[in-house]
C-alpha cells in the first residue's frame, strides 16, 4: 500500500489535503450526481439513485480501507485521518449504507420523491465524517450545522403529513439552539486557550497542567473561561448525542421522522456526535480544571435511568426504540466515563454493535409499517411471529441484543464499557447501570410477548390466523434490500457477540490511534 | 473415535444446535416427523453422553475432558471446557431429561410443535455449556441465553397467566445475573490489578487474594444470581408460577436441570472464587436454607393445585440441598450434590405424572381429581413409587441424599439439622396426601364436568412409559446402589473442602486477630 502513492506524499500541501477527505469527497461527488438525476424525470423515476447511493457508500468505504494505516491531516490541521476515523468512518459509512437499504420501500409507500432524499442523506454522511474528522473547533461547528441542516430536512421529509413537519420544526429550533451552546462554548474556549485547533488546545493545556511554563498561574483568570466554554461545548454535544436534559427533541423527532431516516437519524448522528465528543474528550476534556466526569457520571445516570423510564410507558414500537436510544446513550457515555484506553476501545465497540441492533430493529419496523399493520402500536403486534417467522425471529434477537442478552453484540459491548467502568472504580455507576439494564429488559421482552405470544382478547388481527410464508414477502411491497439490511444487522449483531474478537482489535487500533494524538 | 473423545464435550455441547439445523428445513405442518427427528437427535445425544460416564476417571479431584482454545483474547476469556464428577453427573441428567421430556410432550404439544423442538434443542445447548464452562464469561454467556429458549417455551406453550409468569421468570432471573455480572467484573478486575493479566480463567482466579470485606460484598452479589436461580426462600416467588404454567417439558427441565444451576454455581464459583466469605456467611445462610425447608413444606400442605404443590414441595428440596451445601463436611456435601441428581430424577418424574393427569382430567385442581387408581393402575404404581422415592423411602434415592445430607450437616449445625429433618416429615404429609386425594378419593365428590374425563381416563401407553421408564429405574438404582455416583463425585467434594480448608485456617487467624473469636 505505501508505494502506491509515495509520489503524492511529496507535493504540495493541497493535494495532501486532498487526499485526507477522499472518503468524503466521495461521498459528495456521489450526492451531487444523485441530485442531478432529478433534472431527468425518466431517470428521476428509476431506482437508479437508489443504486448510484450505495455505489457511492461501497466506493467510499474502498477508499477508507485504502488509505486506513495513514496518517494524514490536510487543510492546516483541520482535518485528520488516522486510525480513529478508519473505524468511525466504516461505522457511519453502514449505517449510512442500511439506510439507504431501507429506504427504497418506505419512500416508494410514501410516494416520496426519490434523488432529492438519498442525495441528501449522503451529504448527510459526508457531514458525519466531515465531523468525525474535524480537528478544529471551527470545522466541527461547520460539519455539525450541515449535519443537522441534512437531518433537518430529512425528518421534515413527508410533505403535508402534520407529524412529519411538527418534528422537523421542533428538531430544527432545539438544534439551533444547541448549536448556538456550541459555538458559544467554542468562543470562550478560544478566549482561554488562544487555539482553535484541538492538538494545540490539547499541548498547551498540557503544559500548563505539568507546569512546564512554569506554574499553573497562567491559566488563572482563564480557567473559569475554559470550564464555562467547556461546559457549553459539551450541552452543544449532548443535545446530538441526545443525553437526558437535552433530549427532548429526540422521541418526537424520532417518532414523526420517516422510519429509514429514524433509523439514520439513531445510528449515524449519534455515533458521529459520539465520535467527535470522545475526541475532544481526549484531547480536552480530560486534562481539565473541573472534574467532567462527575458531570457524565450524572448524565450518563440520568440519560440511562429516564430513558428506560419513559420507554416503558411508550405504546408505539418507533416511541419505544427512541427512548431506548438515550438509555443507550448513556450506557455508552459510561465507556467514556471508565476511560483509558481499555475504556475508549470499549465505548467504540459498543458503538459498533449498537449500529447494527439499531438498525436492525428499524428495518424490522419498516417492514411491519409496510405490510399491513396500521398503526406501530405494540398492540398491534400481537402474534405477528407467526405470519412473519423470519423477521420476527430477528426483531427479537435486536430486542435481546438492545436489552443486552448474551450471544449477542449488545451483550459484548456492555460488558466490555462496563468493566472499563469497574476498572477506573466506578462501582456504583456500573451496579446502577446493571440494574437499568435488569428494569430495561423488560420493554424490550414486551415486544417479545407480543409478537410471539399473543392473548386471544387483543388479537384482533388476522396475524395468527394468517399461514406464514418466510421472509416475510407477503405483500410484495418487501424488497430484497430491506431484508438484506436485516440479514447483514443480524450477522454483524450476532457475530460480535459470539466471536467478538476480530472488532474487539479493530476498535482498539482505533482506540490506539486516539490516544496516541 | 480419538476425534471424537478428544472434543467430545463441545461436540455434545453442540450437536443439539446441529440438530436444529437438521430441523429447520422440515416443513412445519409435518409435525409427527419433527417430533420423532427431535426425540432421536435427543436419544443419540444422550447416549454420546454416556461415553463421558464410560471414560470418566473416577480417583481424581481434577478436571477432564479439558478442551481450551482463545476466544477474546482481550478480555483473556477462552473457550475452556472441562468437568469433575459433579458436572459429569448433571451433563448426564441434562441429556436425559431432555430426552425424556422431548418424549412426553407428543401429546401435550399441540401447535407450534416445530418452533418448540427448537426452542427444546437450543436450551440443551445452553444447558450442557452451562455446565461444562470452565471460563467464567463463557460461563455467563451459556448461563444468561439459557434463560431465552426456557422463557419461550413457558410463554408460547404455557398455561393460564403464562405471559405474566414467563416475564416474571426472565425478569426475576435476569435481575439476579446482571448482578452476579457486576460480582464477576469486579473479581475479573482485582486479579487484573493483582497480576496485571485480564483473564478469565477460573482455576487462575480461584488464587485471587480479596479482602474479607469485599469477599463478603461480592459474595452476596454472586449469592443473588444463584439464590435466585436455586432458589432460596426469600427469592422464589418465580418459581411456583413458572412451574404452574410451564408446559410438562418445560417443568421437568426447569425442575430438573435449570434448579442445579443455583447449586453448581456455588459449588464451582462463588464460594471457591470467594471463600472466606462463604466461611463467614455460612451459618446464615443454612439458616435461611432451614427457613426454606420448613416454607416449602408449610406451603405445599396447602396447595390446592396439583402441579404447584410439586413446585413448592421443590423450594423444599433445595434448601436441603442448600443446608448440605454450606454445612462444609465432606458428608453432607457428597449428599447434597447426590441430591441435587435426585431432585433432578424425582421432581422430573412428578412433574411428567402431573403432566400426564392433567392431559387427561385438563384439570389440576386437587378437589376435582379422585379415584384415578381405580382407571389406571400402571399410572398409579409408577407414580407412588416417584412420590415415595422424593419422600425419602429407604430404597430409594430421595432416601441416601436426604440421610447424607443430615449426617452430615449434624456436625456443624445440631440444632438446625433436627429442625430440617422435620421437613422429611412434612414431606411424607403433603406429598402421600396429595397422592391419596388424587387417586383414591371418593370420584363421586367431584364437581361434575370432570366426571366424564374420568370415564375416558386412559393408562399410560407404551410412549409414556417408556418417558418415566429411566426415572424409575434411576430412583432404584440411586437407592440401591449409589456407589458409581459418589465414587466420582467424593473426590471433586474433597478437592472443593481443601480449598476452602485452607482459608479456614486463614479465616480462624484473622477472628483470633481480631478477636472475633470472643465474641
Amino acid at each position: 500500500m505505501h508505494n502506491i502513492m509515495p509520489a503524492i506524499y511529496g507535493l504540495n500541501s493541497l493535494e495532501k489535503s486532498m487526499l485526507s477527505i477522499i472518503p468524503e469527497a466521495v461521498v459528495i461527488l456521489f450526492a451531487f450526481i444523485v441530485l442531478f438525476l432529478t433534472f431527468f424525470e425518466k431517470i428521476a423515476k428509476s431506482k437508479n439513485s437508489y443504486y448510484l447511493s450505495l455505489i457511492g457508500i461501497a466506493f467510499s468505504i474502498l477508499y477508507v480501507v485504502m488509505l486506513s494505516g495513514r496518517n494524514l491531516t490536510g487543510f492546516y490541521g483541520s482535518v485528520v485521518f488516522n486510525g480513529y476515523d478508519v473505524f468511525l468512518f466504516i461505522a457511519i459509512l453502514l449505517s449510512g449504507f442500511l439506510t439507504v437499504l431501507v429506504s427504497k420501500d418506505y419512500i416508494e409507500n410514501f410516494d416520496l420523491p426519490y434523488p432529492e432524499f438519498y442525495s441528501i442523506i449522503l451529504f448527510g454522511i459526508s457531514a458525519m465524517m466531515f465531523l468525525v474528522a474535524s480537528n478544529n473547533l471551527i470545522m466541527v461547528f461547520i460539519s455539525l450545522e450541515f449535519m443537522s441542516i441534512c437531518s433537518y430536512i430529512l425528518t421534515g421529509y413527508i410533505r403535508g403529513n402534520a407529524r412529519s413537519t411538527e418534528a422537523a420544526l421542533k428538531y430544527l429550533i432545539l438544534g439551533t439552539f444547541a448549536s448556538a451552546f456550541l459555538i458559544f462554548g467554542s468562543v470562550f474556549i478560544y478566549a482561554a486557550v488562544g487555539h482553535l485547533n484541538l492538538n494545540s488546545i490539547h499541548t498547551y493545556l498540557e503544559n500548563i497542567s505539568y507546569g512546564n511554563n512554569g506554574s499553573a498561574s497562567i491559566l488563572s483568570g482563564m480557567g473559569e473561561y475554559l470550564s464555562i466554554g467547556l461546559l457549553l461545548f459539551m450541552v452543544g454535544l449532548a443535545f446530538k448525542m441526545s443525553l437526558f436534559p437535552f433530549h427532548a427533541w429526540t422521541p418526537d423527532a424520532y417518532d414523526g421522522a420517516p422510519t429509514p431516516i429514524t433509523s439514520f437519524m439513531a445510528t449515524g448522528i449519534k455515533i458521529a456526535a459520539f465520535a467527535v465528543f470522545l475526541r475532544i474528550y481526549v484531547l480536552i476534556y480530560n486534562i481539565n480544571v473541573i472534574n467532567f466526569n462527575d458531570i457524565l457520571w450524572v448524565l450518563a445516570v440520568l440519560s440511562m435511568t429516564f430513558g428506560n423510564i419513559a420507554a416503558i410507558l411508550s405504546a408505539n414500537v418507533k416511541r419505544l426504540l427512541a427512548y431506548s436510544s438515550i438509555a443507550q446513550a448513556g450506557y455508552i457515555l459510561i465507556g467514556i466515563i471508565g476511560g483509558g484506553f481499555y475504556g475508549y476501545s470499549g465505548t467504540l465497540f459498543y458503538l459498533f454493535t449498537y449500529i447494527f441492533m439499531t438498525a436492525g430493529a428499524f428495518a424490522v419496523v419498516i417492514i411491519f409499517e409496510n405490510s399491513d399493520i396500521a398503526s406501530l402500536d405494540i398492540k398491534n403486534l400481537s402474534g405477528i411471529a407467526y405470519k412473519y417467522p423470519f423477521i420476527s425471529a430477528a426483531m427479537a434477537l435486536f430486542m435481546l441484543s438492545l436489552a443486552g442478552i448474551p450471544v449477542t453484540g449488545g451483550f459484548m459491548g456492555k460488558f466490555y464499557v462496563f468493566s472499563a467502568a469497574v476498572k477506573s472504580g466506578y462501582y456504583w455507576l456500573v451496579f446502577i447501570a446493571l440494574l437499568n439494564s435488569a428494569f430495561a429488559a423488560y420493554y424490550y421482552i414486551k415486544i417479545i410477548v407480543k409478537m410471539y405470544m399473543p392473548v386471544k382478547e387483543d388479537s384482533n388481527v388476522s396475524c395468527i390466523a394468517g399461514e406464514g410464508k418466510n421472509y416475510g414477502i407477503v405483500n410484495g411491497n418487501i424488497s430484497e434490500g430491506i431484508i438484506l439490511a436485516v440479514i447483514i444487522c443480524l450477522f454483524f449483531t450476532l457475530i460480535m457477540g459470539v466471536y467478538p474478537q476480530i472488532f474487539i482489535n479493530f476498535a482498539n487500533y482505533s482506540a490506539a490511534s486516539l490516544a496516541s494524538l | 473415535m480419538a476425534f471424537f473423545m478428544k472434543y467430545i464435550l463441545t461436540i455434545l455441547i453442540f450437536f443439539p444446535t446441529v440438530a436444529v439445523l437438521i430441523l429447520l428445513p422440515i416443513n412445519k405442518k409435518n409435525e409427527g416427523l419433527l417430533r420423532n427427528v427431535a426425540t432421536l437427535l435427543s436419544l443419540i445425544e444422550f447416549i454420546a453422553s454416556c461415553y463421558l460416564f464410560r471414560y470418566f476417571k473416577p480417583d481424581t479431584y481434577k478436571f477432564q475432558f479439558i478442551e481450551k482454545f482463545n476466544w477474546i483474547q482481550s478480555f483473556g476469556a477462552s473457550y475452556f471446557l472441562g468437568i469433575d464428577g459433579i458436572s459429569l453427573f448433571l451433563i448426564l441428567l441434562t441429556t436425559l431429561l431432555t430426552f425424556v421430556s422431548l418424549l412426553s410432550s407428543y401429546r401435550y404439544i399441540k401447535d407450534h410443535v416445530k418452533e418448540f423442538v427448537i426452542l427444546m434443542l437450543l436450551l440443551e445447548t445452553f444447558m450442557l455449556g452451562t455446565f461444562a464452562a470452565l471460563d467464567v464469561l463463557l460461563f455467563y454467556v451459556f448461563w444468561e441465553f439459557m434463560l431465552i429458549p426456557m422463557y419461550f417455551i413457558i410463554g408460547m406453550w404455557g398455561t393460564g397467566k403464562r405471559i405474566y409468569s414467563a416475564v416474571k421468570f426472565f425478569l426475576y432471573t435476569l435481575a439476579g445475573s446482571l448482578i452476579m455480572l457486576f460480582g464477576i467484573i469486579y473479581i475479573f478486575i482485582i486479579h487484573y490489578q493483582q497480576t496485571g493479566n485480564f483473564t478469565f480463567n477460573l482455576i487462575r482466579l480461584y488464587n485471587t487474594n480479596i479482602p474479607v470485606n469485599l469477599q463478603i460484598l461480592l459474595f452476596i452479589a454472586l449469592f443473588l444470581g444463584f439464590a435466585i436461580k436455586v432458589p432460596i426462600f426469600p427469592f422464589h416467588t418465580w418459581l411456583p408460577d413458572a412451574h404452574t404454567e410451564a408446559p410438562t417439558a418445560g417443568s421437568v427441565i426447569l425442575a430438573g436441570v435449570l434448579l442445579k444451576f443455583g447449586i453448581y454455581g456455588f459449588f464451582r464459583f462463588a464460594i471457591p472464587l470467594l471463600p472466606d466469605a462463604a466461611l463467614i456467611l455460612a451459618p446464615y445462610i443454612v439458616v435461611i436454607g432451614v427457613i426454606g425447608i420448613l416454607y416449602g413444606a408449610f406451603v405445599s400442605i396447602v396447595q390446592k393445585d396439583l402441579k404447584r404443590l410439586v413446585a413448592f414441595s421443590s423450594v423444599s428440596h433445595m434448601g436441603f440441598i442448600m443446608v448440605g451445601l454450606f454445612a462444609f463436611t465432606a458428608i453432607s456435601i457428597n449428599g447434597a450434590v447426590y441430591q441435587l441428581l435426585n431432585h433432578g430424577v424425582d421432581t422430573g418424574a412428578l412433574f411428567l405424572f402431573v403432566g400426564m393427569i392433567y392431559e387427561r382430567m385438563h384439570t389440576r385442581q386437587i378437589k376435582d381429581l379422585g379415584g384415578i387408581a381405580k382407571k389406571a393402575p400402571i399410572l398409579t404404581v409408577l407414580f407412588l413409587t416417584s412420590v415415595l422415592a422424593s419422600v425419602g423411602l429407604p430404597g430409594l434415592n430421595g432416601f441416601i441424599g436426604e440421610f447424607l445430607i443430615l449426617i452430615g450437616s449434624f456436625r456443624s449445625y445440631p440444632v438446625l439439622t433436627i429442625i430440617a429433618t422435620s421437613g422429611i416429615i412434612f414431606a411424607a404429609v403433603y406429598l402421600l396426601w396429595m397422592f391419596q386425594r388424587v387417586m383414591f378419593q371418593d370420584p363421586h365428590d367431584q364437581i361434575a364436568p370432570y366426571d366424564h374425563h374420568l370415564e375416558f381416563f386412559d393408562d399410560m401407553n407404551l410412549r409414556e412409559i417408556i418417558t418415566v421408564l429411566p426415572l424409575i429405574i434411576l430412583m432404584f438404582l440411586m437407592g440401591f446402589y449409589p456407589a458409581p455416583f459418589l465414587d466420582r463425585i467424593d473426590p471433586s467434594v474433597l478437592h472443593f473442602l481443601t480449598m476452602l480448608n485452607h482459608h479456614k485456617i486463614f479465616y480462624n487467624a484473622i477472628k483470633i486477630k481480631t478477636g472475633l473469636s470472643n465474641a
